[in-house]
């Protein structure tokens, strides 16, 4: 089977090898590109659609917000950030655990809070969409 | 009064047939489902490549959107969202074919055109993605994943089709 598959590759010429190679390294060059998501600097938090607050991620602290139905813990740990606790029903924001890479964000809905962090500069908005 | 007549050539038959085996590929493969979404083999794509090499390009054009055109008002997605990703996706591959159709067959078999033509076929889609349905950049996190797919597919898809241009050499 295997060689039969390795036989069927013996039409391609120099010039196919040359693609083969070409998309290979197109292929290689993209998740380069596209999958390094740069580490967060800021994490701004909302409330209500406005942001409430800018804090730096390189610490360590535990912020209370009071929203929409209740108070809201989140917690900053060096570079990476949560929700620890919430007053919603179903815990979605803190099922999400930890994050830590630029432009990932974190909604309470119920809660009307969320948490979305910022690299060094800002490329795109992912609140806006 | 006048009749009008058309005639109809061999070539035109050839056409119809090649487009409804196209047709039923897609089809078939529609009611498949794909392990990733979005990620699809596109089988219907060996009988295009298939058809460019052993008649010529101007009819694998028209196989090309015949079967677009067909798949979608047989599925009910005519003039919807898939239906324009498709078919930009289609233009984008044939348009790449044109453009590279000169290179030489002394050292670029069907292995390199279906490559650069599955690599058109998902840029098509994705300028469509990009601008219309998900006006976002956080898209383009899943283009490696449909980079390597169009690679898989196109390679895969052009070994099947040199099996059976073997099996039915050009007259």
């Amino acid at each position: 089977m295997i060689k039969k598959i390795l036989q069927s590759f013996k039409v391609a010429k120099a010039g196919d090898w040359f693609i083969i190679i070409l998309f290979f390294a197109l292929i290689i060059i993209s998740m380069k590109l596209l999958w390094n998501l740069p580490q967060g600097q800021y994490l701004e938090i909302y409330k209500n659609n406005e942001i409430l607050a800018t804090y730096s991620l390189n610490q360590q602290i535990t912020k209370t917000i009071s929203g929409a139905k209740g108070e809201t813990k989140i917690t900053i740990n060096n570079g990476k950030v949560r929700f620890s606790s919430a007053p919603c029903a179903k815990k979605y924001c803190i099922h999400q655990g930890w994050i830590n890479k630029a432009n990932q964000i974190i909604l309470c809905i119920p809660n009307k809070i969320s948490i979305s962090i910022l690299g060094s500069n800002k490329n795109y908005d992912s609140i806006n969409y | 009064m006048t009749l009008s007549t058309i005639n109809i050539s061999d070539r035109d038959h050839q056409i119809a047939k090649l487009s409804a085996i196209a047709v039923a590929l897609s089809l078939i493969e529609f009611f498949f489902p794909s392990p990733i979404p979005g990620v699809k083999p596109g089988i219907a794509n060996i009988v295009i490549l298939y058809t460019i090499f052993k008649f010529d390009l101007r009819m694998g054009i028209w196989v090309s959107i015949i079967r677009v055109f067909v798949t979608s008002i047989i599925l009910g997605s005519f003039l919807s969202p898939t239906f324009f990703l498709s078919l930009s996706g289609a233009l984008f591959s044939l348009l790449s074919l044109i453009i590279f159709k000169n290179l030489s067959p002394k050292f670029f078999s069907l292995i390199s055109f279906s490559l650069i033509a599955s690599l058109a076929h998902i840029i098509g889609q994705f300028v469509i993605v990009r601008l219309w349905i998900i006006p976002h950049d956080g898209i383009f996190y899943l283009l490696p994943i449909f980079i390597l797919s169009a690679f898989i597919f196109g390679l895969v898809n052009a070994l099947v089709t040199n099996k059976l241009l073997e099996l039915n050499p050009k007259k």
